[in-house]
């Protein structure tokens, strides 16, 4: 309703065509430390983001103010930057009406998961660390948001979504942390105690680290640690944007093999395990898109501009307009194999497990290397089994390398991260460069 | 102000708080990018909301609102005592906040010409100007200009007895280069990749950039980073442009020293450190060259502010002196732990987050070794490098490794070939050890960044650095090669 009436005062102070973009949302998050609550916060927010457009002139304004006043202002802003902004001669103009196919992604147990329900849950997993003498930190989060989308040439939709996160750092006196986290639609399936007991566990067998030298090792990849590669090769190289300034490991080589057959990277809004909308922030309906299908090299996402200026069909991952980073595939995931995690790590005769990456950055993106941290649980493999802890490790590695000699991928997955995150396996890669280690 | 204010703070009494404090914050905002020759945007918004913190049952509690309108201080001042006696159950740590005066105050950040004021013709010309001069180098295939600004007003009130308003106006503008062929995406930035140079200041800082003046060298040197050899492995002397110290310094001296992260406050997203509080005033973090400050007065920078978001004033203060550990970035509640009161650095991003511990202005001091060309001619051999294009850092603020744009190898005192996508790695204190020179006064400067990210939800804090080039000795540089 409110992003109709905005697209009714935009075009009436003078757009040739206008979108409004409204997000309402209501969200809090507990966290812990040191076996305590210490920081516990909640917000609510609505906002409104208008693009004018006049000919191929484009304008943007946005205001969380409520009210006419404020809204006509913000309307009157976006036209006066689009009256004087230069012509974009391959600007589309926005984009026409599709049918969208909408999911119901609100559990009213998330709704309803209030300060008391967040500070049991968090009480339940320090207590897993607490009687061990370890402490914890992390945090229980919820979020409600709604996003409606409207625009004068008659797109018109709306979706609420829910999310809820756990996570887990659980922490010894010997150097030992273990890590463990929950991400979902339903707040109430965070088995609290449970996911604390798993960090409070991997923190026991993780004390006394070793050191390992640097060199190449197999690795079995956990699937957080999974989940940031798989973002990084999204969001840097999965965009036609990207693909099209030759900034992307798919440039030049769709149809191409460029990794082992294992591996295949969708990103799927439709998915029953997606989290977000299932339109994008023009109100175009997301489609499913494989980045890369069995080892070869798809297609990028679009939005309507990218869609446009390479001929492709509009997927629909436009972010909220003005867009300089293009369009992103924010439902992101690795499709499953065969195999068990057990029989991944039973299958190294000497590598390394990595239960989750840290401060992970691109060096270069056309080969997708990577550099970071393991953290919260790595572990030497020997003939089969984890043996000791490990130091966290250095990687320097392309991923486009390493996915390049798979092992094997698990039948099991799991969702990490909240919307924008990745559903992701447990993985062995038979190569993995570690360039360094920690104190 | 003072109306509303007052009525959150003594609806939070009345629901059972101990202590209370209230931001009303109003921002605007305006954004305008250029892509090869097309305008990709052109954006402003605005924010207006208030945010309640407060201490009940001896736990902290923290809710904000968008609304301002009918009951909205009563509700979100409730809100934030229930969220508060929640946290109250779990852990039975009661909070001891280190004291604080009480201010009737105001502050402004400096600011000559509003860019607010200015024109977006004037705006894009300088963009487009810039932009037309990168691409008219042959072999550039992607040149980006973007500018942003933002416009901050904001009032803080206490039941310590402060109310305290503060105005300030940050600038932002930068280009970068890109030469891009099959193997290679090799980008050039000025003055500073990651959005450029960013100062609490109006439109004359932009103008004082001159990035239409610039474009051509930067742009110039993308394109010869194509043909140039990768950076070898090697370990040795490096030598660093004030850009990428100003970053090291962020990463392994301004976050390992926040008080937070110290006591563990934020083990589980970003980490602690390997410093511990009980490190103060003995631990060894680098050579006798090494002084850094933490400076929340240093005019025009980023880190600046008359007050942070708990109503303590700005302060300079020494981190590190003469190599030893000296001081902590802190706040009320982290100090009491070193038995201090805090040094002013709690800052919330926006209206709707609480405050954490941020930088301010954490810098390295100038040191004696004169201008860049004097060290580089006081250097047998090495490498030199500038402007960071990637970053990474474990989570005890230890073993980093930072990837800059462009390197030159130095021979006999003198810059020799040109090196493309030079990166380093080490661990903090033997890097800090190894600092055997920094270049002086003259060459020192306040680097703006503008992207700090820390906490849940993730905050982004506006902070600065100043720094000078300065020199490593035995540096492992041409990691992964």
């Amino acid at each position: 309703m409110l992003a109709q009436r905005a697209v009714e005062i935009a075009t009436a102070a003078g757009a040739g065509s206008a979108e409004a973009l409204v997000v309402a949302s209501s969200s809090a998050l507990t966290r812990f430390a040191n076996n305590r609550i210490h920081q516990n916060v909640a917000w609510t927010d609505a906002g409104v983001s208008i693009r004018a457009v006049i000919g191929g002139k484009v304008g943007v304004a946005s205001t969380n103010r409520s009210g006419d006043e404020a809204l006509t202002q913000c309307c009157a802003a976006a036209v006066e930057a689009a009256r004087h902004a230069p012509e974009d001669p391959e600007f589309p103009g926005l984009p026409a009406p599709r049918d969208v196919t909408y999911a119901d992604r609100v559990s009213p147990g998330t709704v309803s998961y209030d300060a008391a329900a967040r500070a049991e849950a968090a009480g339940a997993i320090v207590e897993q660390s607490a009687v061990r003498g370890l402490t914890a930190a992390g945090g229980v989060s919820v979020s409600e948001q709604s996003v409606a989308v409207a625009n004068s040439l008659g797109v018109d939709v709306a979706m609420a979504s829910t999310s809820a996160r756990s996570t887990v750092l659980s922490m010894g006196p010997d150097e030992g942390n273990g890590w463990a986290s929950f991400s979902g639609r339903d707040a109430t399936e965070l088995a609290a105690s449970s996911l604390g007991d798993q960090a409070a566990t991997l923190a026991q067998r993780s004390a006394c680290p070793r050191d390992l030298a640097p060199g190449d090792y197999a690795v079995v990849l956990a699937p957080d640690a999974v989940a940031d590669i798989v973002q990084f090769l999204g969001w840097y190289g999965g965009s036609a944007k990207s693909v099209e300034e030759g900034r992307s490991f798919l440039t030049g080589h769709a149809g191409e093999r460029i990794m082992s057959d294992a591996i295949t990277i969708i990103d799927d809004a439709l998915a029953p395990w997606a989290l977000g909308l299932t339109f994008d922030f023009e109100g175009m309906p997301k489609t499913r898109v494989a980045l890369v299908e069995g080892g070869v090299a798809g297609h990028p996402c679009t939005d309507s501009y990218w869609a446009a200026r390479t001929g492709r069909a509009n997927t629909g991952h436009a972010l909220p307009a003005p867009n300089s980073f293009g369009p992103i595939p924010i439902d992101l995931a690795m499709e499953p194999g065969e195999s068990t995690p057990d029989e991944l790590i039973a299958s190294v005769q000497r590598g390394v497990y990595v239960t989750r990456f840290h401060y992970v950055n691109i060096e270069d993106p056309l080969r997708a290397t990577l550099t970071g941290m393991t953290r919260d649980g790595t572990f030497l493999i020997e003939d089969g089994r984890l043996t000791f802890p490990l130091r966290n490790l250095r990687f320097t590695q392309s991923a486009i390398d390493a996915l390049s000699h798979v092992g094997g991928v698990s039948a099991e997955r799991k969702m990490v991260g909240e919307e924008g995150g990745a559903l992701a396996p447990y993985l062995l890669l038979e190569k993995f460069a570690f360039t360094g280690q920690t104190r | 102000m003072r109306g509303f204010t007052a009525e959150v703070l003594d609806a939070a009494a009345r629901a059972g708080a101990s202590y209370a404090d209230v931001r009303v914050t109003d921002t605007t905002s305006q954004k305008i990018s250029v892509r090869n020759g097309v305008v990709e945007g052109v954006e402003s918004s605005a924010s207006f909301g208030f945010g309640v913190r407060v201490i009940a049952d001896g736990a902290w509690g923290f809710a904000a609102s968008a609304d301002l309108d009918g009951d909205a201080a009563e509700r979100v001042a409730r809100q934030a005592v229930a969220i508060a006696k929640a946290s109250a159950t779990v852990g039975g740590h009661r909070v001891c906040l280190a004291d604080v005066g009480a201010f009737d105050d105001t502050w402004s950040g400096a600011c000559e010409i509003d860019p607010f004021a200015v024109s977006l013709e004037d705006k894009l010309a300088v963009l487009l100007e810039a932009d037309a001069a990168m691409r008219a180098v042959s072999g550039i295939a992607l040149a980006t200009s973007d500018l942003g600004l933002l416009r901050v007003f904001k009032v803080f009130a206490s039941s310590v007895g402060s109310y305290i308003e503060q105005r300030w106006t940050e600038s932002r503008a930068g280009i970068c280069a890109y030469a891009i062929d099959d193997g290679d995406v090799l980008p050039r930035s000025y003055p500073n990749s990651h959005g450029g140079g960013c100062y609490q200041a109006g439109w004359e800082s932009i103008v004082a950039l001159d990035l239409p003046g610039n474009a051509t060298r930067i742009a110039e040197q993308a394109v010869a980073l194509l043909t140039a050899p990768e950076c070898p492995s090697a370990t040795t002397t490096l030598v660093i442009d004030g850009g990428q110290i100003a970053l090291q310094v962020h990463e392994s001296i301004g976050h390992p020293t926040e008080l937070d992260r110290v006591l563990g406050d934020e083990a589980a997203f970003a980490g602690t450190s390997w410093v511990a509080a009980s490190d103060l005033d003995t631990l060894r973090y680098g050579s006798d060259l090494v002084n850094v400050t933490a400076d929340a007065t240093v005019p025009g920078s980023l880190g600046s502010f008359g007050y942070d978001d708990e109503g303590v004033p700005a302060q300079r203060d020494h981190l590190v002196r003469a190599g030893v550990l000296t001081g902590f970035l802190g706040s009320r509640e982290s100090a009491v732990s070193i038995g201090r009161s805090s040094n002013g650095c709690m800052r919330a991003d926006g209206w709707n987050r609480t405050p954490l511990i941020r930088m301010t202005t954490v810098s390295l001091e100038p040191g004696s070794a004169g201008s860049l060309e004097e060290l580089i001619a006081d250097t047998d051999e090495g490498l030199y490098i500038e402007t960071n294009n990637s970053w990474s850092i474990d989570d005890k603020r230890l073993n980093f490794q930072f990837a800059c744009e462009i390197g030159w190898e130095i021979r006999g005192g003198k810059l020799g070939r040109m090196v493309k996508r030079p990166n380093y790695t080490g661990i903090t204190p033997k890097f800090w050890a190894g600092c055997d020179a920094i270049c002086s006064t003259e060459a020192w400067q306040v680097w703006g960044l503008d992207n700090c990210g820390k906490g849940e939800p993730m905050q982004v804090a506006h902070v600065a650095h100043g720094a000078a080039p300065a020199r490593f000795r035995d540096v492992e540089v041409g990691v992964g090669r």
